[in-house]
């Protein structure tokens, strides 16, 4: 007996002269992703990663610390000769005007983002023609596009409420950004309870887009509310509580000392972070990711906007740019939530490798969060989405008793700690 | 100077809040009245340095029970787009009610108006914490109880029978 002959692809036919790929030809696109590195631009966009994270490497060594920025800043104003309280004025506002112009700027990336990755997820190109390279430019036109575009209040609507639900939506968003730490020492504002400051905002949103839902006057707006109200109070519970833990070892709600808590390496080379300390920290990562992609809305939770049972739900009936402030505030969200895992997980700007300290903090803060958002539009294009009853069950049932147990668990570390056989 | 007018202002949006939530004809604008009542009332505790009970009043309050309210109100449905009156006949007894009520806070706060403390404010997450799990552990721990016991009861209560 002879084992059966084993099938061999070629690799993908290319035209001799100019290395690209020909049309036309008789293999499927998964059969040349076998052998991709036989493909020129393949190699081409391996080097072209390669050098962006050189080059964002080069700039942050050019840049430095942020902060020290920030500070060079405040001292300036203080010698423009304006009184103290007008410093702290304007301080606030350049400090407002930053944070905003963060969540704005995430809009239009995560969006460009959010659509090559689908498209990519999917076997399919994604925006290629907008502003020439991948189109870039796709989000900048839709915006243009947004705000050109009739403002519809359906006739059946409470006029008051129709326009309010946008404003309460996005509002609690861009002010629950006050204390979130984007480098070591860099944030807005410095409060002593900043988790809590986060949590207690970023549970008012829900508030518009139920509102969001009532006003439309129109029954599915109305159950996609419903649902995105049912749903976010009860995933707030054991995201609160699965990051109780991670207070634990810090001792502390302040996002900055829970960074610094995470500072060092064991035996020299593995990083001090919450997410390897065993089985509490990885199960408190998993389950704050959980129920983060349950609070912003998104696959496989997205059953209050779910599009094959309740047309788009609670943002049917809005078009123009209060459509697009529900979608500022879920992306957004998603933002916040991949910051808040990098500081409470990943060492916030804590570098990786001890022999990586010369980059500044707010470039691995924000690589962190970058590669955790990447986890976020994973997620959506990955999973199917849960019914209603299975939402409610893997939440009740699933998560908040296992985040007890790990609270639980997490309280024999700091125990085991104290009396000297923890990890050192 | 800033925190007087901080002061007031939260304090009139937690009463035109709440005179909403009783004025109002459409119960889901009262509700969300109330949502804004309620914030209005963490607003005050931020201007009077109580950090913790701000954040916790937003989170329980606003993110819980005021959108658990207007849940219920809204699975009501149409219905509850009657614009019904507010009122009903015994609106003096009620009114009788809040002025005595009224007098009496009022009398209170005269006893303690020169307790307030002109320092600026501290963190107090820390010192909460360490009464409550300190000096406090025994009837904190009992208010937990009862609110068990609440929680227990309600589910009892509710539920279906099976049989």
């Amino acid at each position: 007996m002879t084992a059966p002959e084993k099938q061999v692809f070629p690799g993908p036919v290319l035209n001799h002269h100019s290395g690209k790929l020909l049309i036309g030809t008789r293999y499927w696109p998964t059969e040349i992703w076998r052998r991709p590195w036989s493909l020129p631009r393949y190699r081409a966009g391996a080097l072209w990663l390669v050098g962006i994270i050189l080059g964002i490497a080069a700039i942050g060594f050019g840049i430095g610390e942020l902060a020290v920025w920030g500070e060079k800043i405040l001292v300036w104003l203080g010698r423009c000769g304006l009184p103290a309280p007008a410093v702290a004025w304007v301080w606030v506002l350049i400090k407002l005007c930053c944070v905003i112009g963060v969540i704005v700027a995430n809009g239009l990336w995560a969006v460009w983002w959010e659509r090559k990755i689908s498209a990519h997820i999917q076997s399919r190109m994604g925006p290629m023609y907008a502003g020439g390279f991948h189109g870039w430019a796709q989000t900048i036109f839709d915006t243009i596009k947004l705000l050109l575009k009739e403002d519809v209040t359906p006739a059946a609507a409470d006029q008051a409420m129709h326009l309010l639900a946008p404003i309460v939506a996005i509002a609690p968003c861009i002010i629950a950004f006050a204390p979130v730490l984007f480098g070591n020492e860099l944030a807005a504002a410095k409060l002593d309870m900043g988790v809590l400051y986060i949590f207690a905002f970023a549970s008012i949103s829900v508030i518009g887009v139920v509102m969001a839902g009532w006003a439309s006057g129109n029954k599915y707006s109305l159950l996609g509310g419903l649902r995105a109200a049912a749903q976010i109070v009860s995933y707030e519970l054991p995201r609160g509580f699965s990051i109780v833990p991670v207070l634990m070892f810090a001792g502390s709600l302040d996002l900055a000392v829970i960074d610094r808590a995470q500072a060092g390496y064991w035996m020299g080379c593995i990083p001090r972070w919450f997410v390897f300390y065993p089985v509490v920290g990885q199960i408190a990562f998993l389950f704050f990711l959980i129920a983060s992609v349950a609070e912003t809305n998104r696959t496989p939770f997205d059953i209050p906007e779910a599009e094959s049972e309740l047309v788009a739900g609670f943002h049917t009936e809005f078009s123009g740019m209060k459509w697009s402030m529900f979608f500022l505030m879920e992306y957004g969200y998603v933002l916040l939530s991949s910051f808040l895992l990098a500081v409470f997980f990943l060492g916030g700007g804590a570098s990786p490798l001890p022999w990586l300290v010369g980059i500044p903090s707010w470039i691995w803060m924000l690589s962190k969060a970058m590669l955790m958002m990447f986890v976020f539009l994973w997620f959506r294009w990955t999973f199917p989405r849960l019914r209603v009853d299975q939402l409610m069950d893997f939440n009740w049932k699933f998560l908040l008793p296992w985040s007890f147990a790990n609270i639980g668990l997490a309280g024999v570390l700091v125990y085991l700690h104290l009396r000297g056989w923890g990890l050192r | 100077m800033i925190e007087a007018i901080a002061f007031y202002c939260m304090a009139a949006v937690a009463l035109t809040g709440a005179v909403m939530v009783v004025t109002l004809r459409n119960t889901v604008h009262s509700a969300l009245a109330l949502g804004l009542s309620l914030a209005g009332v963490a607003g005050l505790f931020a201007c009077l340095g109580a950090d913790f009970l701000f954040a916790g009043q937003l989170l329980i309050y606003v993110g819980g029970i005021a959108i658990l309210i207007i849940f219920a109100v809204m699975l009501l449905g149409r219905a509850s787009n009657l614009h019904l009156r507010q009122i009903n006949q015994q609106w003096a007894a009620a009114l009788l009610v809040c002025a005595i009520t009224g007098a009496g806070l009022w009398r209170l706060v005269g006893i303690f108006r020169h307790t307030s403390s002109s320092a600026p404010a501290t963190a107090t997450t820390r010192s909460i914490g360490l009464l409550m799990l300190g000096d406090y552990a025994l009837p904190f721990e009992l208010i937990s109880l009862v609110l068990l016991a609440a929680l227990l009861g309600a589910v009892f209560f509710s539920r279906k029978d099976i049989s």
